[in-house]
């Protein structure tokens, strides 16, 4: 399991996150190349459907980085981004996704040092817990 | 029907390049589906690099565009100017970055060339699914209804109409001038109130611009920024302002006589009354509910015979309810008693809230003995007894009649205590400093206690006004804590006061009036106004800003603006202040002639597929959601949506769709981007 | 002139959609005069080999129900396919998945090892498992092969229809019949029934309030349920919005919930997702904390958002 590099989708809000992983660049942080990112206005755009979808087209780990509570640009997104993440992580288990692979944090834009410490964190504890065994034989 | 893709590589000078291996990535652009042509630029967002790029798109005429560079937090702006000079529909375009989130940050050069790969193969899918967006623009009208007419509504009726905007000031009460037109003087300067608001309040009477609608309430709001619907309840009068000089002599022959609520009922009226001498506009009103001939309120004629107001003959006369004292002494013949409430409609593309602030009520905390020791009074009570045209002509005087000894002003009643109202009111410290003034400047013998946990004077001109006041010989000072435990009881025909001080020490003072300085809470009619104007209100019930520190006259609703003591505790300075940024606001967002333009990335509901299951009109924080009653689905108004997607992720049906965000392009990004 | 050949076969079924057909009633009459039945196992006497003599595309329309949970019912769904014209996947087994598909929540291991060993009133002692292939004196005995995974039935064979519902409502497998009948076919691949949710013509919806809020979650047993209410609004989860429309609120008016029998919508890819997100989005609660409360009430939510769909769901089953 030592080779296996995890391949997590991240989904970031363009005011925060984003924003805040431009500023990891900025510094010219180092971490871990195993997320990709993909850019959303918001996080209360992000449907359900993309976090399963992640998963079915291979990724090992989703994460969602959004705005501190009560920061949301379009002021309540995170909220809801919250509430659909909490019923998701619980009903993904029932798919046999553990929890650690799904992850819901806050990264405001001036926050490299975090985002860098989540993504580094993420991969680590994904790493450890193997790639979502796909294959079932008919 | 093949969809040609323009890849742009931009080396970002030596940035991006001695980080990834760009020879690389622009063989595998080229390898991808749907890419046309590969080019390469080392920097893009060069004077030279945007020239390059709207004569190269010019010259190739690509479907789309990917440009793979730096973050578009930077330049997708940029970008997306160049591609509308070029011809192409800005939006037919997607930027990659490989600057901040790829060679910046991977160690590993193979690894980062790998990431950016599968980055550009993402967005070569994803522009596929690119619809070309158009900028929308509607009309707006720029016309603004404010609502209160006190210190701050006053400056921003006054900036629009000078402005040129047609203002609709409407004031639930009769006069304008708000609180302020209690007080006899302000802190700091201690300047006479009604002189500084002389000048303003004569502008706002006639200016043509500002059409004045007192005894009104806003009833109903309906539509949207620069197009909003307003129905206001104008009440009736009864007295023709045109005709009226303000002679009195009306309120002369009244016989009705009722307490006088601009006075805190520290004095009376009359059923027909200005609140004040000197009140503006100087008309008086009837109020329907003592009046005797529209409440046929007989027991009031019962008073007035008994207390021998009015003889055996006119009591018969008020028996029938047919009281016409005053129009009858009225030489101008100003005085209708047909005049009706009337709903008055008015079309305004903006609406400021400066409805002000009530005191928090002291009688929740018996301890101070207000509403049940007479000589317990508030600080707008106050503020009436010095007021000249108050009950006592500005003299302090109790309600016996006879001078105090003594006073006592108490700070913090019910602030800064987690149990009541946590915060500070920001203005009580300096108007128990205005008091002491007073009383210094009119009473000079009168002993002053000041009970207070803390001095808030902030400020360039605060200070020196407290310590003006240390060198005073009758002036004490008692420092206590917080919360406030002071116990105020009857001893003799004296008030004893009993608090422990900042020592722990008990001390007891003994005064003959005490002042309360009161918590400053929200008017009452801001829940009201609030759900009519559909803003949020935020912290202790006051109206939410849009942002504390950077929007804090906006609201969530776009045209809707608050300033004031209705958006927080303060004073008159900074009233007037929101009162112009909430103008200021109105007058750059509404120009004439202007149409606005709307946000383009907003979400769309199909109403072929639409099913009104109403999941999304709670979600919008814009309140851009709402039900078509005869198609019977659910429409977002592209003015107010602000293109967040909430709603679009909650949809169970699908039929809501976040332009430039679909579902089919992020499904398109996720699965290329995992390959 | 030749009747058009029909076949009608199920697969992993509970035998409610023949009765469908069945509760056709008279109409069933003018079914059976216009076609020529070639293959209906609970009614009819055909083989399969009696299929397998007919020409390639000899069969007008095949309807298929149930889902596809074993080789056998690969086999002849396939060779159905072969022979037939058009296909149409009948009722929500075939089309989504069903309430079998609930079965990917588990896989062959598991189940074999409840049903013939662990099941309490079970008696097995000599630990007897289904064979594929058993040989006997007599010569050798074959069983099909049990699928790790139930599949819908275009996870095997190209569907032209889809007849939704459990079972279909008689007029709209009417209304079917009538398009195939006179060629009057909407473009391949749709679902004939109407494409809005359920909302659009339940009698509840005008008792929704404009904000729509869930405070707490209660299951049918726990309260009264109010008759005119819309559920959600009584905080019991009815998957209505995110189901499609056309079956006459046979189940609300019944005074239960919506168990999302019909699917989603054509613009949903996920129907247990879709719903989770709107019944989430709607939660009244703004701390983890009171969330959780919340979300930790509903027991099994994959079971309830995905009681029809789990084997046409994005993920279809369960990773063990």
């Amino acid at each position: 399991m030592s080779d296996f590099e995890p391949r997590i989708v991240g989904f970031l809000c363009n005011w925060c996150s984003y924003a805040g992983a431009d500023a990891a660049g900025s510094a010219r942080k180092t971490y871990p190349p195993n997320v990709r990112v993909i850019r959303v206005m918001c996080t209360g755009r992000i449907d359900p459907q993309f976090v399963i979808k992640a998963f079915q087209a291979g990724a090992d780990g989703v994460m969602i980085l959004g705005c501190h509570p009560g920061d949301c640009h379009y002021k309540e997104g995170n909220y809801k981004a919250l509430r659909r993440f909490h019923l998701l992580r619980k009903m993904l288990t029932q798919f046999g996704i553990e929890e650690e692979r799904f992850r819901l944090d806050w990264v405001s834009a001036s926050e490299a040092d975090k985002f860098v410490e989540t993504i580094s964190d993420m991969v680590q504890k994904v790493k450890a817990l193997g790639p979502l065994k796909r294959e079932i034989a008919a | 029907m093949k969809v040609r893709v323009g890849v742009y590589i931009c080396s970002c000078g030596t940035n991006i390049s001695e980080n990834i291996d760009i020879d690389q990535l622009a063989q595998f652009s080229s390898s991808l589906e749907n890419v046309g042509y590969v080019k390469r630029n080392n920097l893009l967002c060069s004077e030279d690099g945007k020239n390059f790029l709207a004569e190269d798109i010019i010259k190739e005429k690509p479907d789309r565009v990917v440009i793979v560079a730096c973050t578009p937090k930077e330049h997708e702006k940029t970008f997306r100017n160049v591609l509308q000079r070029a011809g192409l529909n800005p939006y037919l375009f997607q930027m990659v970055n490989i600057r901040e989130q790829v060679a910046w940050v991977t160690d590993d050069k193979n690894k980062a060339t790998e990431k950016a790969k599968s980055y550009i193969r993402a967005a070569v899918k994803r522009v596929t699914l690119h619809e070309p967006l158009e900028k929308k623009e509607i009309d707006c009208n720029t016309d603004v209804l404010v609502i209160g007419a006190g210190p701050a509504g006053m400056e921003a009726a006054h900036m629009l109409a000078k402005a040129g905007r047609k203002v609709y000031l409407v004031e639930k009460n009769s006069f304008i001038g708000g609180r302020v037109a209690r007080y006899e003087d302000v802190f700091p300067k201690m300047e006479c109130a009604s002189c500084m608001l002389e000048p303003k309040m004569d502008e706002i009477l006639h200016d043509e611009n500002i059409e004045l609608l007192l005894n009104s309430e806003v009833q109903e709001v309906l539509g949207f920024l620069g197009n909003f619907v307003v129905r206001i309840n104008k009440k009736a009068g009864f007295v023709d302002k045109e005709k009226c000089i303000g002679c009195g002599a009306c309120y002369e022959h009244c016989p009705v006589n009722v307490k006088n609520e601009f006075d805190y009922n520290l004095s009376d009226r009359k059923a027909i009354y200005v609140p004040y001498t000197g009140a503006l506009p100087n008309v008086p009103v009837i109020d329907q509910n003592k009046c005797i001939r529209f409440e046929g309120r007989s027991e009031i004629a019962n008073e007035a015979l008994e207390a021998g107001l009015i003889t055996k003959e006119e009591f018969d006369r008020f028996k029938h309810h047919d009281c016409q004292l005053c129009k009858q002494a009225c030489m101008f013949d100003a005085i209708n008693y047909e005049d009706t409430d009337e709903i008055i409609e008015r079309n305004v593309g903006g609406i400021i809230t400066a409805t002000g602030f009530e005191l928090f009520d002291p009688s929740v905390l018996p301890q101070y003995g207000y509403g049940k020791i007479p000589e317990v009074y508030n600080s707008l009570e106050i503020e009436r007894i010095l007021a000249q045209t108050g009950p006592t002509a500005g003299k302090l005087l109790m309600k016996n009649g006879k001078e105090p000894e003594s006073v006592a002003i108490i700070h913090c009643i019910g602030s800064r205590d987690k149990d009541y109202k946590d915060y500070c009111s920001s203005v009580c410290c300096l108007y128990a400093l205005k008091f002491a003034h007073m009383i210094e400047k009119h009473s000079p013998e009168v002993k002053v206690y000041d009970i207070y946990a803390d001095w808030c004077v902030p400020g360039k001109d605060n200070q020196a006004f407290l310590d003006s006041i240390k060198e005073w010989k009758n002036f004490e000072f008692i420092h206590t804590t917080l919360p406030m435990n002071v116990v105020s009881k009857i001893k003799d025909d004296k008030i004893d006061l009993h608090c422990i001080d900042i020592s722990e020490k008990k001390r007891k003072v003994s005064a003959d009036m005490v002042v309360l300085c009161p918590a400053m809470i929200p008017g009452k009619d801001t829940a009201k106004l609030s759900e009519l104007l559909m803003i949020s209100q935020g912290r202790e019930g006051f109206f939410a800003e849009g942002h504390t520190k950077l929007a804090p006259v906006s609201t969530n609703i776009e045209g809707v603006f608050i300033a004031g003591c209705a958006q927080g505790p303060k004073d008159i300075q900074n009233s007037v202040a929101q009162g112009a940024a909430a103008a200021g606001q109105a007058l750059s967002i509404l120009v004439p002639g202007r149409k606005l333009e709307l946000d383009v990335m907003t979400a769309e509901i199909d109403e072929k597929v639409c099913a009104e299951c109403m999941i999304c009109v709670g979600l919008c924080p814009y309140k851009a959601i709402v039900i078509d009653k005869e198609k019977k689905v659910a429409v977002v108004n592209t003015v107010l949506c602000k293109g967040c997607g909430t709603c679009v992720a909650a949809c169970p049906s699908g039929s809501a769709k976040s332009r430039h965000f679909t579902a089919e392009q992020i499904f398109a990004e996720i699965e290329e981007v995992l390959k | 002139m030749a009747k058009p050949k029909v076949a009608f076969y199920w697969c992993a079924s509970c035998g409610g959609c023949e009765e469908a057909v069945v509760d056709l009633a008279e109409n069933i009459l003018k079914v059976v005069e216009a076609v020529e039945f070639v293959l209906w196992p609970v009614a009819m006497d055909f083989k399969i080999k009696d299929v397998e003599a007919l020409q390639d595309g000899e069969i007008a329309v095949s309807f298929i129900n149930g889902s596809i949970r074993t080789g056998e019912q690969e086999h002849i769904a396939k060779l159905l396919r072969k022979k037939s014209g058009l296909v149409v996947a009948f009722g929500a087994c075939a089309h989504i998945g069903g309430t079998p598909g609930l079965a990917n929540f588990s896989n062959r291991e598991i189940i074999f090892d409840y049903v013939y060993q662990k099941s309490p009133s079970l008696d097995n002692p000599g630990k007897i498992f289904p064979q594929e292939k058993t040989t006997v004196k007599e010569g050798e005995l074959t069983l099909p092969k049990f699928y790790n995974t139930v599949f819908t039935l275009d996870q095997v064979i190209d569907v032209d229809y889809y007849l939704p519902g459990c079972a279909p409502p008689p007029d709209l497998i009417m209304n079917a019949v009538e398009a195939i009948l006179t060629g009057n076919l909407p473009p391949k691949g749709t679902v004939l029934a109407p494409d809005k949710s359920l909302c659009d013509t339940c009698k509840r919806k005008i008792t929704k309030p404009e904000k729509a809020v869930i405070k707490h979650i209660k299951r049918v047993h726990e309260v009264l349920i109010d008759p005119e209410k819309c559920f959600l609004d009584q905080g019991i989860i009815c998957l209505g919005p995110a189901t499609r429309d056309g079956c006459g609120e046979r189940c609300i008016n019944a005074n239960m919930p919506c168990r999302g029998c019909f699917g989603s919508t054509s613009r949903v890819e996920d129907q247990g997702a879709k719903f989770l997100s709107a019944l989430s989005s709607i939660i009244d609660a703004d701390s983890e904390e009171e969330i959780k409360k919340i979300t930790d009430s509903i027991a099994d939510p994959a079971g309830i958002f995905y009681y029809y769909s789990l084997p046409a769901s994005m993920l279809r089953r369960k990773f063990i």
